[in-house]
C-alpha cells in the first residue's frame, strides 16, 4: 500500500511520528464531535430546555474546530520536508544528468526527459503529499472510532468490522477487471485517442493527396468509436467505485435500521444509537478518500520509480585519471584504441567490433562509410558520451577506460549535423566554452567563422536572442557558429565533425568548406562524412562497414588497395554527365 | 470576474454546445443532485428513524415507511453517482467528437496561413490538448458547480418553508462557501497563475534548452554554471506550490469553520423550531444530521473553479480559431495537361519589403524534367507554393493550358503529386497509407505500386505485412523507405506533373542515389518539377535552373552547364568528390 522509498527520503520520519500523534488525536476529536451533537439532539428530543444544549454545543464545536485544524496542522508539519524533498529530487535529477551526458537523453527521447523533470516531479510531490496523510489516515482512525463503538455496542462494532474486507474485496476484484478490460484494449486506445493529432499533423499530406475535405468524416468516426471504447471501458472501472459508494452507504443505512430495533426493544438507548449512526460515515471517510485518489497516488508511484531509476543509473568513474595540461594536446601525442566493443544500453550484441587504431598529433582523419556502419557511434565514443564495454584506450600514454574524462572534453570542439544553439544571445552562444572570453576575441573568432557580415544585419548585434523560438538561424550559419566556438577556445586543440554539412546545400558547403579549412591546421581532426570531396583534405582515413572498421590509411593508399573504400566511393558518386 | 464574461461574449465553442445537448445536460445535472439528495436525505431518515424508534411505537409497522426509506436512498445514493459518472462521461465524449471535427475543419481551411504563422506542429498539440481541457471543464467545474447550487437552493428553500427567516440566515451562511469561496479562488488564483505560468515556461524553456544540449555542456566542463542555472526556476516553483497550497488549506479550513457554524446553528433552531410535543421532537436528530452529506460537493466546488484560469486560455484559443472560408476564387477544369506557364511572376510576402520572387518566366510540357538548385532563402519553396497555388503572385500569372492555377485549386489533386522532405505516415496500416493516393485503388493496384517502388520484399517480411501498424509517424521504416511508400501514394495518385520537394536531404549518398534512380524510372512520363540542394542524380533531368535572390541566373541541360559553365563544372566536381 505504501512505498517503502518513500520512507528513504531524509526527514520523513520525524514527520510521519508527529503526524501519527496528530492523527491520533484527532479521531478522538472525531468521536467527542460525534458524541456531543449527539448529546445536544438527545436533550432536545427529551424536550429539555434549549438552554441544557449550549454547553455540548459549544463543545461539539470546539472538537469540530480542533478536528479541521488538525487536519491543518498536519498539511503544516508535512510540508516542509514534502517542499525539500521535491526540491532535493530536481536538483539530484539536474545534476545527475549532467554526469550521465546526452547518452540516456538519446536512450530516454528529450520530451521524456523534460516532462520528467518538471511534471513527473510535480507528480511526485502531489503523491507525497497525499500518501503519508492518507495512510496514517487509513490506519488510525477508523479502528479507533470502531473501538470506540465497540465499547458501547458490539453488535454493530463487529457488524462494521465484517464489512470492511468486503469492500476492500470488491474493490480489488473489480479493479482488476477493469484493468483488465483496459489492457486488452490498450494498444487500440492509443492509436484511436492519437489519432486526432496524427491526422492533424498529416493535414499537408492529405491536402497534396485532396483528401481533406472528406476526412472531416473520418476524423468524427473515430472519434465516435473512441468514445464507445472508452465508455464500455469505464463502465467496469466505474463499478469498482460504485461497489465502495454502495457498501459503505448502504452499511449506513442497515445500521440506522439496526439501531432502530434496538432501540425499540429496548436493548439501546437514544444516545448511544445516535453516536453510533453519527460516526459510522466517519468510519468509512478515510477509505473513501484513499480510494479518491487512488489514481493520482499510482502517477506518483510510477513516476517516483522512473526518477529513481534514473538517479540510480551508475555515473562513469575515474573521470580525471588524465592529467590536466595545457593545451591538453599537443602536436607530439598520440591517441590509440585497441580492440574496443561499444553497445547501446543494456543490448549485448556491440555496436562497434574490435575499434583498432591510432592517431597522433595533429592528424586529419576522415571517417567514412554507408548509413549505421557505425560512423556516429565512433565520434560519440571519441567524445566520451559512449563507454567502451572492453578493449584498451591510450591517451598520451596514459590508459584510460573511457574517454569521458574531463581533460579530454575540454580539449575538444564537437560539431554534428545540427549543432544546438541555446535559448541565450549569440555571443553567450558563441562563447559557450569560454564564457570569460572578452568581446573582442569573441568578434575575432567570429570574423574567423565568417559571421561578421550576418552579425551586422542582426538589430541587436552579438546581443541578439537566438534559439529555439527566438531568431531562427540557418543550417549553415549554425556551423559557423559551432566553428566560432573552436576559434575562441584556443586550449581545444582536437575538432570531431559528424556530417557537419550533410544538409546544406552545395553552395553553402563549398562557403562553409572555405571557412572551415583554416580551423584544421594545429587541431587533430575526426571527420565523419558522406561528403567525399571532404576526403581529399584527410591524411588519414577509417572505413567502416557493420561496426568495424574495414580499412584505414592514407587516401593514397586506399585508393591503391581498392576494396570497400573504392566501392563506396563508386557507389556514393552514381552516375557522371559528361 | 470581468474576464469570466469577457471570455463567453464571443463564446461559440462552449456555451453552444450546452445548448444543443439540453436533454442529456439536464439528466446530468438531475443525476448529480440526487446523489447528494439521498445521500443527506439517508442521514434525515435515519435521524428520524432511530429518534421515532426511541419512543417505542407500539408497532414495528410505525417505523416502516423510514425503514425502507433508509435502505432506498442507500442503494440509490451510489445508483445515482454511477449513473452520473457514467452519463456525463458520455455527454462529454460526444461534444468531444463534435469538437475534433470542428477543429479539423478550422484547421483545414486555415491550414496556408497556420502553417506560415506557427512553423512547428506543435500549435497542432496545443489545439488538440485544448480539446482536452473543455472536456474537464465541463466535468471538474461546470457540473460540480451547477450541480453544488442546485443542492444550496433545495437546503435553502426547504428550511425557508419552515421559517423563512431561518432559511435567509442560511442562504447567507452557505452562500459564503458556495458563491464567495469559489469566487475568491478564481481571483486568487488567476493572479498567481499568471505569474506561475510565466516561471513554468522559464523552467521549460531552460529545461529543454539543457536536455538538447546537454552534449556541449558536458563538454564545456561548466558543471557548477549548468546546476546553478536551474536553481532559481526550482526554488521559484517552490516558492509558487506553497503559496498554492497555503491559500488552499485556509480556504478549506474556513469552508469547514462555516459549515461547522451552520451546523450548529441548525441544531440550535431546531430546538427552538420543534420541541413543542415529542411528535415534532423526532425531527430534531433528523436535521442536525442531514447537513454533513453536503459539505463535501459543496467544498469541491470552490477547488474546481480554481482550475478556471487553465480553461479560459484554452477557450480563448479556440474561439481565436478563424473558422471562416478564406476567399474563395471561381474555379473551373482543365483537360488533358499540355503545358505549366510561368509569365513573368513576381512575389512579395504581406508585410515584407524583399521580393522573394523577382520576375521569373517557364513553360514545361509533358514529360519535361526540371531540377531548381539554389541557396536555401532564395525562394525555392515560395515558388513551389505559388506553383501549387497555396500563394497567389503579387504581379504575372501561374497558367496551367491557360487557366490560373488558382482557378484549378478544385482539381488540384489530380494535376499535382508532391513529394517532399518528411512525407507523412498514418498511424493505420501500411494498407491504407498506400491507398490513400486513391481510395478505389484495389489490394493488387496497392501492391503494385508498392512493387513498382521495389518495398514488397520488405513488406512482405513485416510481422503483418501489408497490414501492419505504421507506428507513430512512420517510425517504424527508415527516411527512404518512407519516401518510397510516399511514392508508391503517388503513383496511386497518378497525377501529371509531380513535385519533388528536396526528397532526398536527409538521405545517405548511396540510398539517395537508389531513390532518385526509382523515382525517375517510374515516373518517367510525368512532368517533373525537382527541388534540390545538390548535384547528385543530375543527369536525371533534361534542364536545370539555378535561383538566386528570386531569379534564374544559370540555366541549360546538365551537359551544356557542365561544358559551358565553369561555376557548375566546379560544384559538380565538388559534389562528387574530386
Amino acid at each position: 500500500m505504501i512505498d517503502k522509498r518513500v520512507f528513504k527520503f531524509p526527514g520523513v520520519k520525524p514527520a510521519a511520528a508527529i503526524m501519527a500523534v496528530l492523527t491520533f488525536v484527532q479521531a478522538f476529536m472525531i468521536i467527542f464531535q460525534a458524541k456531543y451533537l449527539s448529546v445536544a439532539i438527545v436533550n432536545l428530543w427529551q424536550l429539555k430546555s434549549v438552554r441544557t444544549i449550549v454547553l455540548p454545543l459549544l463543545l461539539f464545536a470546539g472538537a469540530f474546530l480542533a478536528r479541521h485544524l488538525l487536519t491543518l496542522s498536519n498539511n503544516w508539519l508535512l510540508y516542509p520536508f514534502v517542499e525539500k524533498t521535491t526540491k532535493t529530487l530536481r536538483k539530484q535529477f539536474m545534476a545527475k544528468l549532467f554526469d550521465l551526458g546526452p547518452s540516456v537523453v538519446a536512450q530516454k527521447g528529450t520530451g521524456n526527459v523534460v516532462t520528467m523533470g518538471l511534471e513527473g516531479i510535480d507528480k511526485i510531490q502531489t503523491y507525497l503529499m497525499l500518501i503519508i496523510g492518507k495512510v496514517l489516515d487509513l490506519s488510525l482512525t477508523p479502528w479507533i472510532v470502531l473501538i470506540y463503538i465497540a465499547f458501547i455496542q458490539w453488535k454493530e462494532a463487529l457488524f462494521l468490522l465484517a464489512i470492511y474486507p468486503l469492500i476492500i474485496f470488491f474493490m480489488i476484484i473489480l479493479g482488476l477487471a477493469a484493468q483488465a478490460k483496459a489492457d486488452r484494449q490498450y494498444a487500440g486506445y492509443q492509436r484511436l485517442s492519437n489519432h486526432f493529432v496524427d491526422t492533424l499533423r498529416g493535414l499537408p499530406t492529405l491536402k497534396q493527396l485532396g483528401l481533406n475535405k472528406t476526412y472531416a468524416d473520418n476524423v468524427y468516426q473515430v472519434s465516435e468509436d473512441y468514445r464507445k471504447k472508452t465508455m464500455s471501458t469505464l463502465t467496469i472501472a466505474m463499478t469498482s467505485t460504485f461497489a465502495l459508494d454502495f457498501f459503505t452507504t448502504l452499511s449506513i443505512a442497515i445500521i440506522a435500521v439496526f439501531l432502530g430495533f434496538g432501540l425499540m426493544n429496548n436493548t439501546i438507548q437514544l444516545l448511544p444509537a445516535l453516536i453510533i449512526l453519527t460516526l459510522a460515515p466517519d468510519y468509512f471517510a478515510p477509505i473513501r478518500n484513499f480510494a479518491n485518489d487512488y489514481h493520482a497516488t499510482l502517477n506518483g508511484k510510477n513516476t517516483l520509480t522512473a526518477v529513481l531509476d534514473i538517479l540510480q543509473r551508475p555515473t562513469p568513474t575515474d573521470r580525471d585519471l588524465l592529467p590536466v595540461r595545457q593545451p591538453t594536446w599537443q602536436a607530439d601525442d598520440t591517441l590509440a584504441l585497441n580492440k574496443v566493443n561499444v553497445s547501446y544500453g543494456e543490448s549485448q550484441t556491440p555496436t562497434l567490433k574490435d575499434i583498432t587504431f591510432s592517431v597522433h598529433g595533429f592528424q586529419k582523419v576522415g571517417i567514412i562509410g554507408a548509413s549505421g556502419s557505425g560512423k556516429s557511434t565512433l565520434i560519440n565514443t571519441l567524445g566520451g558520451f559512449l563507454s567502451p564495454q572492453d578493449g584498451q584506450i591510450n591517451v598520451r600514454d596514459t590508459a584510460v577506460p573511457h574517454l569521458d574524462k574531463q581533460a579530454w572534453q575540454r580539449s575538444f570542439v564537437y560539431i554534428p549535423q545540427a549543432p544546438y544553439l541555446f535559448h541565450a544571445s549569440l555571443r553567450d552562444n558563441l562563447a559557450f566554452y569560454a564564457p570569460g572570453a572578452s568581446e573582442e576575441a569573441v568578434m575575432q573568432a567570429a570574423a574567423k567563422a565568417g559571421l561578421t557580415d550576418w552579425i551586422a544585419t542582426l538589430p541587436d548585434g552579438l546581443a541578439t536572442q537566438i534559439g529555439e523560438g527566438a531568431r531562427g538561424v540557418s543550417g549553415g550559419q549554425a556551423q559557423r557558429i559551432a566553428l566560432a566556438r573552436a576559434f575562441l577556445d584556443d586550449s581545444r586543440r582536437v575538432l570531431l565533425f559528424d556530417e557537419p554539412t550533410a544538409h546544406l546545400d552545395i553552395e553553402t558547403e563549398v562557403e562553409l568548406k572555405r571557412a572551415m579549412l583554416p580551423v584544421f591546421d594545429h587541431h587533430l581532426v575526426f571527420f565523419a562524412t558522406h561528403r567525399l570531396h571532404w576526403m581529399n583534405e584527410m591524411d588519414y582515413i577509417l572505413v567502416m562497414d557493420h561496426g568495424k572498421i574495414v580499412q584505414q590509411g592514407t587516401p593514397a593508399e586506399l585508393e591503391q588497395q581498392g576494396g570497400t573504400y573504392v566501392r563506396l566511393r563508386s557507389e556514393m558518386e552514381g552516375a557522371t554527365v559528361k | 470576474m470581468k474576464g469570466f464574461f469577457a471570455t463567453f461574449k464571443h463564446d461559440h465553442w462552449v456555451m453552444p454546445y450546452l445548448r444543443r445537448y439540453k436533454k442529456l445536460l439536464a439528466l446530468v445535472l438531475f443525476l448529480g443532485f440526487m446523489t447528494f439528495f439521498c445521500g443527506g436525505a439517508l442521514m434525515f431518515n435515519s435521524g428520524y428513524l432511530i429518534s421515532r424508534a426511541a419512543t417505542h411505537p407500539y408497532n414495528i409497522l410505525m417505523i416502516y415507511v423510514p425503514i425502507v426509506l433508509a435502505r432506498a436512498f442507500g442503494i440509490g445514493r451510489p445508483a445515482f453517482r454511477y449513473a452520473e459518472r457514467l452519463t456525463s462521461h458520455n455527454w462529454v465524449l460526444r461534444i468531444v467528437s463534435d469538437f475534433r471535427k470542428r477543429l479539423y475543419e478550422a484547421v483545414e481551411k486555415q491550414a496556408v496561413a497556420i502553417r506560415q504563422t506557427h512553423q512547428t506542429g506543435d500549435v497542432l498539440s496545443i489545439l488538440a490538448e485544448d480539446i482536452d481541457h473543455i472536456e474537464n471543464l465541463y466535468l471538474r467545474t461546470v457540473f460540480p458547480l451547477v450541480i453544488g447550487w442546485l443542492l444550496y437552493l433545495f437546503v435553502v428553500i426547504g428550511i425557508g418553508y419552515f421559517n423563512w427567516a431561518f432559511g435567509l440566515l442560511m442562504l447567507l451562511l452557505l452562500g459564503v462557501i458556495v458563491i464567495l469561496m469559489p469566487l475568491l479562488s478564481v481571483t486568487v488564483n488567476g493572479r498567481r497563475e499568471f505569474q506561475a505560468r510565466r516561471v513554468q515556461r522559464t523552467f521549460y524553456t531552460q529545461l529543454t534548452d539543457a536536455v538538447l544540449g546537454l552534449g556541449d555542456w558536458l563538454i564545456s566542463g561548466r558543471r557548477q554554471d549548468f546546476l546553478a542555472q536551474q536553481d532559481a526556476p526550482i526554488d521559484q516553483i517552490a516558492a509558487l506550490r506553497r503559496k498554492d497550497h497555503h491559500f488552499q488549506w485556509w480556504r478549506n479550513f474556513a469552508i469547514q469553520v462555516i459549515f461547522g457554524a451552520a451546523v450548529v446553528l441548525l441544531v440550535w433552531w431546531a430546538g427552538v423550531m420543534f420541541t413543542h410535543n415529542q411528535a415534532q421532537a423526532n425531527w430534531v436528530a433528523a436535521f442536525g444530521l442531514a447537513l454533513f452529506p453536503t459539505v463535501e460537493p459543496f467544498a469541491d466546488m470552490s477547488q474546481g473553479v480554481s482550475e478556471w484560469p487553465v480553461y479560459q486560455d484554452s477557450i480563448r484559443r479556440v474561439n481565436a480559431l478563424d473558422e471562416n472560408e478564406p476567399q474563395q476564387v471561381d474555379q473551373t477544369r482543365v483537360e488533358a495537361f499540355e503545358n505549366l506557364t510561368l509569365d513573368h511572376v513576381k512575389f512579395t510576402y504581406a508585410g515584407a519589403q524583399r521580393e522573394v520572387i523577382d520576375d521569373l518566366s517557364l513553360t514545361l510540357h509533358p514529360g519535361e524534367k526540371l531540377a531548381l538548385l539554389g541557396p536555401s532563402g532564395t525562394g525555392k519553396s515560395t515558388l513551389l507554393k505559388l506553383i501549387l497555388g497555396d500563394e497567389t503572385p503579387t504581379s504575372g500569372q501561374i497558367t496551367i493550358n491557360g487557366e490560373p492555377v488558382s482557378r484549378l485549386q478544385d482539381q488540384r489533386a489530380t494535376l499535382f503529386g508532391v513529394l517532399d522532405q518528411q512525407p507523412y505516415l498514418f498511424n493505420t496500416t501500411v494498407m491504407n497509407n498506400v491507398r490513400l493516393g486513391n481510395l478505389n485503388a484495389t489490394d493488387e493496384e496497392v501492391m503494385d505500386a508498392v512493387k513498382a517502388v521495389e518495398l514488397d520484399d520488405l513488406i512482405a517480411r513485416l510481422p503483418a505485412g501489408y497490414q501492419t501498424q505504421v507506428q507513430e509517424a512512420g517510425s517504424r521504416f527508415s527516411g527512404g523507405e518512407r519516401q518510397r511508400l510516399s511514392l508508391a501514394r503517388i503513383l496511386l495518385q497518378d497525377a501529371p506533373i509531380i513535385i519533388l520537394d528536396e526528397p532526398t536531404v536527409s538521405l545517405d549518398p548511396i540510398t539517395e542515389q537508389h531513390l532518385l534512380d526509382t523515382v525517375f524510372s517510374v515516373l518517367h512520363d510525368k512532368t517533373i518539377i525537382w527541388v534540390t540542394h545538390h548535384l547528385a542524380g543530375i543527369n536525371h533531368v533534361d534542364q536545370v535552373r539555378f535561383i538566386e535572390n528570386g531569379h534564374f541566373d544559370m540555366q541549360g541541360t546538365p551537359e551544356k552547364l557542365y561544358q559551358e559553365n565553369a561555376r557548375f563544372r566546379s560544384l559538380y566536381d565538388l559534389d562528387r568528390g574530386r
